[in-house]
């Protein structure tokens, strides 16, 4: 009686002590936020579904939160308690620099890069060519903490002699993701916009109206698309099955479905020296990265 | 004593001369100083109302507080336009202000010399209002973007178009709409919009998804009539003329007025201190507004657009 008691005691320690990995392990969950590249909305409908394959193909819940605006998204991501981001070019490159984040994977494009780049635009059928043209004007840009913005449109106006953007523009404002500043542009509630070129062709191949009232009127070089950058400590296993899962998504149907719907080919290894564009940027646009906080 | 009081009188009769002259020089000095402005209004419209009520208001900012402003509000017709235009002609106005396209395009047509500054014009270029002694300011917005968060709310198959065929601006904004519509994959049904009782066309037009109602004085003058039917036939509205803060139009697109109404006034008081208009170039209005009015949205049953809830710089809950 007492063995039977002892062996069923045994049994249950036994049983507990096997399920205790397991429920660390149900309850590990990963933090991964999102820059407000288009509107909240559109930014989750894009992001949910890929948070919910990783969560399934890596076991752990990928949970997502929206970082409501990119200034001060160095200090969020601490205060935050992030496990990564998916940052944008200039967001990236601060976190890299500040916070020693480690570039995970970056997507392709439908055209094969996993490269953006920042276009200035105006409408079609405004008499804006040239900075000199946009004396007295209104701008929008997307956000003091984006390369293609806000950094290349301040590194091509210093380029064409304008320093002082409080003074050269009547008004400028920033509206918070690429696609606003798009709209603002096409409904002349600005006379310029500085916004990702992906966003801008997105919105164009979606509606041709849109292609033919605006028009580019200078473009950046190539800059990172953007990257899932995981934080400094991560456990090296959940950083290899993130990055692996992500990277072999092309290979699985279920993955292929999400990466078209995500508007993306597939997904690359990201590596610190990609940002190098960005650091050349920031220079032209005399903005040391090292202080910038993205931040009036 | 009878030499001393003609020497008296003479004195006396000479001070007169001279008051007399100094008192009717003053008078001339005032009268040249103070100047008359007229005014052509058409149609009872909340969005010229706001705009002249900033013309003045600006106006009186700019020390000309004083001026006579003649307030002319024909009924939209070419002959009340005409007619309202020659009156300011005759009693010689300084300047003719016009708030819109067709009354501009009446006083211009009445071939007088006198400057004329515009606001709320939506086009002038496209309908002929350039030079000719005159300026002001334009309110153009896409056509295209109103339609684009239309369709945010609706499918569209078919488009009512509200315009009035007397109204060359209305005409050109349904021409726009045609175009606009090969691209965005919809038909017009253009509704012709003279007088309150020619909205019951609209419901004689057959099937329509939304309304649009062009840049008319007379498509707005009917605005609570058509918002009538609008609501019992669950057609959203868009409109490009900002009007009460409730209207029920549910998206607007507009040229803020009361920055039309200013716009005219620095014109207006350039001009009234030696500049000429043709010196003065048309200035567009930067404040553009985004309306969207939620509640009439919600009360009809229509899902809420995201992207219009983001973009809107004003919503009406």
């Amino acid at each position: 009686m007492f063995n039977e008691m002892k062996f069923i005691l045994n049994f249950i320690l036994l049983f507990f002590v096997l399920l205790k990995p397991l429920e660390v392990f149900a309850e590990e969950e990963i933090l991964l936020g999102l820059i407000p590249e288009q509107n909240i909305f559109k930014q989750m409908d894009r992001y949910k579904p890929l948070a919910a394959y990783l969560s399934e193909k890596a076991g752990v819940n990928v949970r997502l939160t929206i970082l409501s605006r990119y200034g001060d998204i160095v200090e969020r991501f601490i205060s935050r308690g992030l496990d990564g981001a998916f940052f944008d070019s200039l967001t990236g490159m601060m976190a890299i620099t500040r916070l020693g984040v480690e570039p995970a994977a970056r997507h392709t494009n439908p055209d094969g890069k996993a490269t953006v780049r920042s276009y200035i635009f105006v409408r079609a059928d405004s008499k804006i060519n040239s900075v000199k043209d946009m004396k007295g004007k209104k701008v929008a840009f997307v956000d003091r903490a984006t390369a293609t913005g806000y950094l290349f449109a301040i590194a091509f106006l210093r380029e064409n002699g304008v320093s002082d953007i409080d003074r050269y523009f009547n008004e400028y404002y920033f509206t918070g993701s690429h696609d606003s500043a798009i709209y603002a542009v096409l409904d002349n509630r600005a006379d310029i916009g500085s916004a990702q070129d992906t966003i801008f062709n997105m919105l164009a191949s979606r509606d041709i109206t849109i292609k033919k009232e605006l028009r580019v009127i200078a473009q950046s070089e190539e800059l990172p698309e953007t990257t899932l950058c995981l934080r400094k400590g991560i456990p090296s296993q959940i950083k290899k099955r993130l990055t692996g899962i992500l990277l072999g998504m092309n290979e699985d149907p279920a993955g292929r479905e999400i990466l078209k719907k995500f508007g993306a080919l597939k997904f690359v290894e990201a590596e610190v020296k990609d940002f190098n564009p960005v650091f050349s940027l920031a220079r032209r646009a005399q903005i040391n990265i090292r202080e910038y906080k993205g931040t009036r | 004593m009878t030499a001393l009081s003609k020497i008296q009188r003479q004195a006396a009769a000479v001070c007169l001369a001279v008051i007399s002259f100094f008192l009717l020089s003053s008078f001339q000095v005032f009268a040249a100083d103070k100047k008359t402005i007229g005014v052509i209004m058409t149609g009872d419209i909340p969005y010229y109302s706001k705009m002249h009520k900033a013309f003045t208001a600006r106006l009186s900012k700019e020390g000309y507080g004083d001026a006579q402003v003649l307030l002319q509000r024909p009924y939209p017709d070419q002959v009340s336009w005409s007619n309202a235009a020659r009156k300011l002609i005759a009693v010689d106005v300084d300047i003719i202000v016009t708030y819109g396209a067709s009354v501009t395009l009446a006083a211009i047509n009445e071939r007088t010399s006198i400057p004329i500054v515009y606001a709320g014009v939506y086009n002038p270029d496209a309908i002929g209002i350039t030079g000719k002694n005159t300026t002001g300011s334009i309110s153009k917005v896409p056509t295209s973007s109103l339609i684009r968060y239309l369709k945010g709310i609706t499918n569209i198959s078919n488009l009512g178009v509200l315009y009035s065929d007397i109204e060359k601006e209305s005409i050109r904004q349904a021409k726009d709409l045609e175009d606009i519509s090969k691209d965005m994959g919809f038909t017009i049904v253009k509704i012709n919009i003279r007088r309150a009782e020619d909205v019951r066309k609209i419901k004689a037009a057959g099937k329509l998804d939304a309304l649009f109602l062009t840049c008319s004085a007379s498509v707005n003058m009917s605005l609570n009539a058509i918002l009538e039917i609008a609501r019992a036939g669950k057609l959203p509205t868009a409109s490009s003329m900002k009007g009460e803060n409730n209207s029920g139009v549910v998206i607007t697109l507009s040229a803020s007025p009361e920055e039309q109404g200013e716009l005219a006034a620095e014109r207006v008081v350039k001009i009234l201190r030696g500049a000429h208009p043709n010196a003065l170039p048309p200035a567009s209005g930067k404040n553009i507004e985004l309306i969207f009015n939620l509640k009439e949205n919600m009360e009809m049953g229509f899902k809420i657009p995201m992207g219009l809830v983001t973009e809107a710089t004003k919503i009406i809950q």
